[in-house]
């Protein structure tokens, strides 16, 4: 909605539902966004998460930061476990076991448990039509075992797994459009998301809370330790990722596109690139490729809202 | 300490707060439209209507301002309760009929076509919330409830352009039924219910509106030590 909006941030609720004390990174984008997530869910909620950084930085034995019901599952069926979870709360509140009430059941995974390891539950709940909410939290490499490339790593980025030398260019291959994929199963909800634009955050999550059937948040969580740059500048990164066009925020409400961060115009990709040090070698020729591909997924996004306005 | 029983579950909460607080923090769910809690409260909408038992003597009373005191007993769902509920939904639903939340209350209630009728429903159940938010949240003070009874609206000062408004759209997240709308078209930023017109600042270095002026004046004005002159030049990404 809007750039700035300091005072709208004071009309989110002063309970923390993850609290402090975790042993994330300093600078984490990603623990943010949870606490951001979780400040629009409230407290009626029950969460299945994955295998993961977060997994392991906030639920070292036996300490846990999760002011809720929260369960922590293996890689491949995070999505499973929050479908099992709302099937069961379902039938509990049929045999008036529990109070008929809405509880939210959230999925969250890292981007390895979402779009390479847990893709297969991920489809198979989304197909199904359980009424869920699954979070993403895409920070783009296996951060948590010591930077692994996976299918969400940008192109030419460097990890351990894809290094950048004078053959190889870091990773070959281009970010798996994970929206893309939540959306072609017809889903009511999808929606991409930074923890730099808060407000649009919570609206978001909240959106995709009341909407009945299964929903997707795409969120992407800037990693300090990973990506290479000083913990103090997640936000402004998370920021021009989206300026740049590297990362458009946007909803998708029933097959209807809408940017909610409008651009007007685009940053040039290497005031997001440069300062980063898995990008740091690339050369201009690199970033032209880049640059390119960038402009070209923004021009298809305003194409798919255009077309979605028409009807 | 002390100890309340709603819904026969026995809670121990802490002095000084009032019973939809507890209520809500215990996961009992009472429908509620004009309680915010960062907001003081204001008993407005009478929709968290409870029965509360104190020394023998119990009455229809609204949640969110009787406060937890030690001993008294809430049923939050007895039929007594349920129909009071459902009088109140039927007045406040004709005043907002296309909001989706005060629809979705309204069916969970069971009501399907409201007894009363409203002329010419703007959308506003004169929570207050909004007041409230521009009150406590961000001490503007742009907006008022005028009048009394049935002629009771919310309104800026006058019925004209409400210059205290500073544009920062706290009322519209608290809005319950989302009859507060904003616009953004080039360098101008318009509160449509308010018919407030505002020129948003121009960053010198990526040329993006970012803020409405009015409020980097109201934030100039707030801070007690003086803010370099060129500290709202740029945007805070280009800062």
């Amino acid at each position: 909605m809007s750039n700035v909006n300091v005072f709208a941030v004071k009309t989110l609720t002063q309970k923390e539902y993850f609290s402090s004390g975790h042993r994330a990174c300093q600078g984490c984008g990603e623990t943010l966004a949870v606490r951001l997530v979780h400040k629009a869910l409230g407290r009626d909620v029950v969460v299945a998460s994955a295998t993961g950084c977060m997994e392991i930085v906030s639920s070292p034995l036996p300490l846990t930061s999760w002011e809720m019901p929260w369960i922590h599952v293996a890689f491949e069926n995070a999505a499973a476990v929050a479908t099992g979870v709302e099937a069961g709360l379902k039938a509990l509140m049929r045999k008036g076991k529990i109070p008929n009430k809405k509880i939210h059941v959230v999925g969250m995974a890292g981007d390895g448990g979402t779009a390479d390891i847990g893709l297969q539950a991920l489809s198979g709940a989304l197909e199904r039509g359980h009424d869920f909410i699954y979070v993403c939290y895409d920070n783009e490499a296996y951060m948590n075992t010591g930077i692994q490339r996976s299918s969400s790593t940008p192109y030419c980025a460097a990890t351990t797994t894809s290094p950048a030398g004078s053959v190889k260019p870091g990773q070959t291959t281009w970010k798996k459009n994970m929206p893309a994929i939540a959306a072609a199963h017809n889903i009511p909800y999808v929606a991409t998301a930074c923890p730099s634009y808060p407000m649009d955050l919570v609206e978001k999550v909240k959106k995709a809370a009341e909407t009945p059937g299964p929903a997707y948040v795409h969120i992407l969580s800037v990693c300090p330790t990973g990506w290479g740059m000083p913990g103090e500048d997640i936000i402004k990164f998370g920021r021009l990722a989206v300026e740049t066009g590297a990362f458009p925020l946007y909803e998708i409400e029933n097959g209807r596109y809408r940017i909610t961060v409008d651009v007007p115009e685009l940053l040039p990709i290497e005031t997001y690139l440069k300062p980063q040090r898995r990008f740091r070698h690339i050369t201009p020729e690199m970033t032209e490729i880049i640059a390119e591909r960038v402009a070209k997924e923004w021009e298809l996004l305003k194409r798919r809202v255009e077309f979605s306005a028409l009807d | 300490m002390v100890t309340i029983t709603i819904d026969g579950k026995q809670i121990k909460t802490e002095e000084g707060q009032n019973v939809l607080q507890v209520a809500l923090d215990n996961g009992i769910n009472i429908p509620h439209l004009c309680y915010h809690e960062n907001l003081s409260f204001y008993g407005g909408c009478r929709l968290c209507l409870v029965e509360v038992t104190k020394a023998n003597r119990t009455r229809l009373t609204a949640s969110c301002t009787y406060p937890a005191l030690e001993g008294i007993t809430v049923e939050t769902n007895t039929e007594n309760v349920k129909k009071a509920r459902r009088l109140v939904m039927e007045m406040i639903l004709p005043m907002a009929p296309d909001s989706p939340k005060l629809q979705a209350l309204a069916s969970e209630l069971g009501i399907t076509e409201p007894r009363f009728h409203y002329e010419d429903p703007d959308g506003c159940i004169n929570c207050g919330l909004c007041v409230r938010a521009c009150e406590e949240l961000v001490s503007a003070n742009a907006i008022t409830l005028a009048n009394r009874g049935d002629t009771r609206s919310i309104e800026p000062p006058f019925q004209e352009e409400p210059l205290a408004c500073i544009g920062c759209a706290a009322c519209l997240y608290v809005c319950p039924t989302d009859c507060i709308k904003m616009e953004e078209k080039g360098n101008e930023r318009r509160i449509v219910r308010w018919e407030r017109k505002l020129e948003m600042k121009t960053c010198a270095n990526c040329k993006r509106h970012f803020m409405p002026l009015a409020q980097i004046e109201f934030a100039m004005h707030k801070v007690r030590e003086p803010l370099d002159a060129g500290w709202f030049d740029n945007c805070p990404d280009c800062r």
